[in-house]
């Protein structure tokens, strides 16, 4: 049987297992599976992927003539969460967002979080993504991070901790929707069993949050909302795309919009018409050429003179990247007490500030335990990881840290948590690394926190990493219902 | 709709039709150029000129090339430096295809992105090596299917409006420019025969020599245009006379006629931009196709005797040129300066 003899890591917590015992609050929904035998399964797995493929759920691979595309890696096996957990994680997710949120109208007004010294003045104002031309200006409806997406790991003790903040483009919701189309197909009656929250209405409340917060004096039921993609050749059309169609709502490029006085227009084969609101993919570096990069060839000239005009709502809001960055994080949790009053409901991964002395002296000591990051950069780049890394590597970090303290931070690495995942190879079910990201939308109402999520799974034996580039995968992710 | 995907819509149409278009010429010529009555250039050189690209592939292939049917072939169906090849248009079709994902249907992505792929694979090589027919046929048959899909799968509404419209376009200029390369081709044959001077003269027959190739001509063209079998139910078998030139022009029952397409295109972009609505853009474009509508209704079998027909396509051919630039610029958003003014669009 397929869960039969499944053994999790030492020292580290199993999703699905406690021991080698299914955890009690799951057996229901397991025991469609546990019953499966493994050729079954296997056949489940195969007729997935093939799903997959036909429905066109893929990621494009550049500079490839053929036009070939490949899909994410999916896993039958599902990662649950039980409705205890997930109603904590949706209390903590709605605080974090909110304090983000007026963290980022405190920065870019009055300043009252640098002058009263809960996060130190210069480490904000040196942010890559803090953009102090943006000061004083209040966008439509008082919204900034219309949708954010939270990663968080589980440690040891089965303690959610937040890895990282996206406010500006998260990306990969389409992939939640599908797996669960999939799921239903292949596993419904382990799917009924489990009594399991529906996702599938992500589109129609992303449509809603979205016209919520079309510019003052628009009818937000006649807002015209556009979906702006930089193109066919980014490695996320498929998902800007599939979003479009989900919500009804006309896909665009830059070229199709176009500034006029303070309004912006789309053009279409009925003259221009106005744009209220426009749900962006395109990172802000490249949306208005007067603004950020001349550059760029996927922006629109003078949209950001109608959004510090309040003509045209931007989600996410430009600016929002000072909030999402790596030396910003060890301080949101003073930032929560700070602005709410309220004492965070989320742990996070305890951190070292390469900018404080006391722990840049600690961090060069301890590299061989400690990952250290780069607070600009992203997707693993710039990255060591202290228990994996050389001599050589960790004396090339130490240098580069001792030049330029502000750039790095470093955290112990955690025991991630496991959960069951189909080794194709092994024809045989094995534990493997997960993480997830929720994903929240915010419109005027305040924050909504969808029930599931993106489960990434690595599906290499050992490994932590979940990226989709470096050999990652995904789970369907099952809220239960109460 | 978005001006864009107007616009991508539109050159899909076209391309879609361009390349069925182009791989029915090269296979009938081929069977033409075997019967053998024809010398080598007779045959191949009015293939090279309907494509438009005459002065290229001369600099590329110097004039003999014209001579040359593998050459012209490989021109005009696999060569990826030519703007015009089969390859080409197929790659523009499915580049349209790809930027209008979320308005085509997942069945006409699958067609079009496998007869790209096809193109470019070992299996289109042994083909055109072995099979030249089948090479052929695969392509038209993907072209077809292309057009049967997009009407039984798409919302009859404003885009598919545009695909069709791009279609009939381009459809009125390729039946226009092989109906004049041929009859300039048939001038040719016989240049001392009095009888063959003139252009009208060219179709009241000539030196019996001639008759012969003259009607294979005829008949080759209606095989290009696929109208050998409804030019026969119509005339029974009746092939002097300019008949085939004036079914070709003039038969408003036969889809790929230019009063046909014509008319159809007009009736596409008054579904796009009706004329009572003023105050909507495209009004230079629904003016001019209404005009040519018109006149193409407006000629008759005489005039064709009388204007000459090569006067009458080239008219036809400026006319769909000038009305693809009016749609360019009034709906599909080329060199458009940004302003919100509807008037200015």
């Amino acid at each position: 049987m397929l869960l039969d003899g499944y053994q999790p890591l030492d020292g580290t917590y199993d999703e699905l297992f406690s021991g080698v015992e299914p955890r009690p609050e799951f057996s229901r929904a397991l025991e469609p599976l546990a019953r499966s035998a493994i050729d079954e399964h296997a056949r489940a797995q195969a007729l997935a992927e093939i799903a997959l493929l036909n429905q066109g759920v893929t990621f494009s691979v550049y500079s490839d003539q053929r036009g070939a595309e490949k899909i994410f890696p999916f896993c039958l096996i599902p990662r649950i969460i039980s409705a205890d957990d997930w109603e904590r994680l949706e209390r903590g997710l709605e605080q974090r967002v909110r304090a983000l949120g007026l963290f980022l109208d405190d920065l870019y007004d009055g300043q009252r979080v640098l002058a009263e010294s809960v996060i130190p003045r210069e480490l904000v104002l040196a942010a890559k993504h803090y953009l102090p031309t943006l000061r004083g200006v209040r966008p439509p409806a008082g919204v900034r991070i219309h949708i954010a997406g939270i990663d968080l790991v589980r440690d040891p003790a089965g303690t959610f901790r937040v890895l990282e903040d996206n406010l500006r483009t998260p990306s990969g919701v389409s992939y939640v929707l599908e797996n669960r189309v999939v799921s239903k197909r292949v596993i419904p009656r382990a799917l009924d069993a489990a009594r399991v929250h529906r996702v599938d209405l992500y589109p129609a409340r992303l449509g809603e949050a979205l016209r919520s917060v079309a510019p003052d004096g628009v009818d937000p039921e006649s807002a015209t909302v556009v979906v702006l993609t930089p193109g066919p050749y980014n490695s996320a059309y498929f998902e800007h795309s599939f979003l479009a169609r989900q919500m009804g709502l006309e896909l665009v490029l830059a070229a199709d919009l176009f500034v006029d006085g303070d309004c912006c227009y789309v053009a279409t084969t009925r003259g221009p018409r106005r744009v209220d609101v426009i749900y962006r993919r395109t990172d802000e570096a490249f949306l208005d050429p007067d603004e950020f990069r001349p550059d760029s060839l996927i922006g629109v000239r003078g949209l950001m003179r109608a959004w510090r005009a309040g003509r045209v709502t931007l989600a996410n809001a430009p600016g929002n990247g000072v909030a999402d960055d790596k030396a910003v994080y060890p301080f949101v949790p003073d930032l929560i007490r700070f602005y709410l009053s309220e004492e965070p409901l989320l742990e996070q991964v305890p951190t070292y500030v390469c900018a404080r002395a006391d722990d840049c002296a600690y961090v060069v000591e301890h590299l061989g335990e400690l990952v250290v990051k780069a607070v600009d950069e992203a997707g693993g780049y710039g990255m060591l990881m202290g228990p994996q890394s050389t001599a050589a590597e960790q004396g090339e970090f130490r240098t580069r840290i001792l030049a330029e303290p502000r750039r790095y931070i470093a955290q112990p690495r955690v025991e991630i948590s496991t959960c069951p995942t189909w080794d194709a190879d092994e024809r045989a079910v094995r534990p493997r690394r997960i993480d997830l990201r929720p994903y929240i939308l915010t419109g005027r109402d305040g924050p909504w926190v969808l029930p599931g999520g993106l489960t990434r799974v690595a599906l290499a034996p050992g490994s932590y990493v979940v990226n989709s580039s470096q050999g990652g995968g995904s789970k369907d992710t099952w809220v239960l219902k109460r | 709709m978005i001006s864009r995907v107007a616009d991508h819509c539109f050159w899909f149409g076209r391309y879609v039709e361009r390349t069925e278009s182009t791989a029915r010429v090269l296979a009938v010529t081929r069977a033409l150029a075997l019967d053998g009555e024809l010398t080598p250039r007779q045959a191949w050189a009015p293939v090279v000129i309907v494509s438009g690209q005459d002065a290229e592939f001369q600099a590329e292939h110097g004039e003999e090339g014209l001579g040359d049917g593998e050459l012209v072939q490989r021109y005009l169906a696999r060569d990826m430096d030519s703007t015009v090849s089969i390859v080409r248009s197929v790659a523009a079709a499915r580049e349209n295809a790809r930027s209008i994902r979320e308005v085509i249907a997942q069945e006409v992505w699958e067609v079009i992105n496998e007869l790209h792929l096809w193109l470019r694979s070992s299996a289109a090589d042994g083909d055109w090596a072995n099979h030249r027919h089948g090479f052929y046929r695969r392509v038209r048959n993907s072209s077809q299917l292309l057009l049967g899909l997009l009407r039984s799968t798409m919302l009859h509404d404003t885009p598919l409006d545009f695909i069709w419209l791009g279609m009939l376009l381009e459809r009125t200029g390729q039946t226009a420019r092989l109906l004049d390369v041929h009859h300039h081709a048939l001038t040719q044959l016989a240049p001392a025969s009095p009888a063959l001077q003139t252009q009208s003269q060219s179709m009241t027959g000539s030196a019996p020599t001639h008759r012969v190739v003259e009607t294979a001509l005829w008949l080759s063209l209606l095989r290009a245009c696929s109208g050998f079998e409804p030019f026969m139910k119509r005339y029974q078998g009746r092939v002097a006379d300019g008949a085939v030139a004036a079914f070709l022009i003039l038969e408003s029952r036969f889809p790929r006629s230019i009063r046909y397409c014509v008319r159809s295109a007009y009736d596409r972009l008054c579904a796009i931009r009706p004329p009572a609505d003023a105050h909507l853009p495209g009004g230079r474009s629904l003016e001019a196709l209404h005009a040519l509508d018109a006149w193409v209704d407006a000629v008759t079998p005489q005039d064709l005797t009388t204007r000459g027909i090569h006067a009458v396509l080239t008219h036809v051919v400026d006319e769909v040129s000038s009305v693809c630039d009016k749609i360019g610029s009034e709906l599909l958003g080329y060199g458009r300066a940004p302003t919100a003014d509807p008037v200015n669009q």
